[in-house]
């Protein structure tokens, strides 16, 4: 699949770049745009993937994130955060706002057994990536409780009231293993760089 | 429901998650409008979630760049925030292709934009069971291709202009604009390479808004002019204009 994209290397740009390149998009450059989805495409169409599951609507996700993207990057402000997490909480939000849609219902419980633990087993259809490894193991530094709050969240695009049903705790105590959690994962992933 | 007054910055984790309903995230947000220190924290660990993506990430099939860029090369773009205080110079909030579901958000955003409230009329369905000069409102909102733009006017006050590319027409509403003595009003222009002619007058302001207004014939490289004329309009147009548009193409 690699090979029907020359020039893809999503790792090789630092994060620096993609701030640069938005700046040009924002000035209508398709040329930056298109670098820019040659960045971050195979990051925003895994995770609508990982989270919508169906191959045909993560595309849809995907092409209406890019699209976000395309028209939006004027308003990117790098004061308030990088531009990689701009695009990502973008991409993210739209993922979860497909599958909390009414018609995604029915499949929310099938999908409640596999998100909490699957992550490993995505990653075999992806090209081993360094960062793909430095998440994982610092997701494995947390407590399993921790582990299953955020991945839950974040993957399966549950709110954090039902990940509390669906591991039979508190909301509060979600509430404060998701934050613990992503306060671990970003000291983990800030010191490894 | 509800947020525990004791320590809303608990939710920072599920806020970064997207893991709040919308109750619980509008109250998170407007805690975060008050605490910088809060909003550091989401920051960062909005950085942190996102970084959880790169152990997903999969090479989407190869079509799909084909069709994002050429998707993206038809796609209106809109303009930087602007700084100085309530004037919007020109926010385009419609663009041709969008999908669907943009669309009718963008459709109720020139219901907001429109002011249509002036009008007791607050939803698309009603529109579109009124009268005829309001279908033909709605026809224009509810174009495929409408673009919005919203302009100050050179006096002030502001117009807010519906546009709709293959209809070759457009809906004028303006707000606020100066009050006018009994023996003038506002003119409404078309002035193109084809000839100048007038699209009508401005109705009398109701709570400083004037109702819409739907200009049609709009031609190739026109522009809009509202002037300022003697009461009952005039033939040719004035020199006291308090707004011109260079309007978009029309396709």
């Amino acid at each position: 699949m690699t090979a029907e994209l020359p020039g893809e290397r999503p790792r090789a740009t630092p994060a620096g770049d993609l701030a640069g390149l938005l700046a040009k998009v924002a000035r209508g450059d398709e040329t930056a745009f298109a670098a820019v989805y040659d960045q971050v495409g195979a990051l925003v169409f895994g995770l609508a993937r990982r989270v919508v599951k169906d191959p045909a609507q993560s595309e849809e996700v995907t092409q209406e994130v890019l699209l976000e993207v395309w028209r939006s990057a004027s308003r990117f402000d790098p004061v308030q955060g990088s531009a990689r997490s701009w695009l990502m909480t973008m991409a993210h939000r739209r993922a979860v706002d497909r599958v909390r849609s009414a018609q995604a219902s029915a499949e929310r419980d099938a999908r409640a057994a596999v998100a909490a633990t699957d992550y490993d087993v995505v990653v075999e259809e992806v090209e081993a990536r360094l960062d793909a490894q430095r998440v994982r193991r610092c997701l494995d530094a947390l407590t399993e409780l921790q582990r299953e709050s955020v991945t839950l969240a974040y993957y399966g695009g549950y709110t954090y009231r039902e990940v509390a049903g669906l591991l039979g705790v508190a909301v509060g105590t979600v509430k404060t293993r998701m934050r613990d959690g992503l306060i671990r994962m970003r000291d983990c992933l800030g010191a490894e760089g | 429901m509800r947020l525990r007054r004791s320590d809303p910055h608990t939710l920072a984790g599920a806020y970064a998650l997207d893991a709040l309903g919308e109750a619980d995230r509008a109250a998170f947000e407007r805690h975060l409008g008050g605490c910088e220190s809060c909003r550091q924290e989401a920051s960062s660990l909005r950085e942190a979630a996102g970084r959880l993506a790169e152990a997903t990430a999969v090479t989407p099939p190869a079509r799909l760049r084909g069709q994002i860029l050429a998707e993206a090369a038809r796609t209106r773009q809109q303009p930087p925030p602007v700084a100085e205080g309530q004037s919007v110079p020109r926010a385009w909030l419609a663009r041709p292709a969008a999908p669907r579901l943009a669309v009718a958000v963008a459709g109720m955003c020139m219901l907001i934009a429109l002011g249509l409230g002036a009008l007791t009329l607050t939803t698309q369905q009603r529109l579109r069971t009124e009268e005829a000069h309001s279908r033909e409102i709605a026809a224009i909102l509810n174009a495929p291709d409408a673009d919005i733009m919203t302009i100050r006017a050179r006096t002030h006050g502001t117009a807010t202009v519906v546009m709709s590319h293959t209809a070759r027409a457009l809906v004028l509403t303006t707000a606020r604009l100066p009050l006018l003595p009994p023996t003038e009003c506002y003119q409404v222009w078309l002035m193109g390479p084809p000839r100048v002619r007038s699209a009508g007058l401005l109705p009398s302001p109701h709570q400083g808004m004037t109702a819409p207004v739907v200009v049609t014939g709009l031609a190739a490289g026109d522009r809009m002019g509202v002037i300022v004329e003697p009461a009952g309009g005039a033939k040719h147009p004035g020199t006291a204009a308090v707004l011109m548009l260079d309007l978009p193409p029309t396709g």
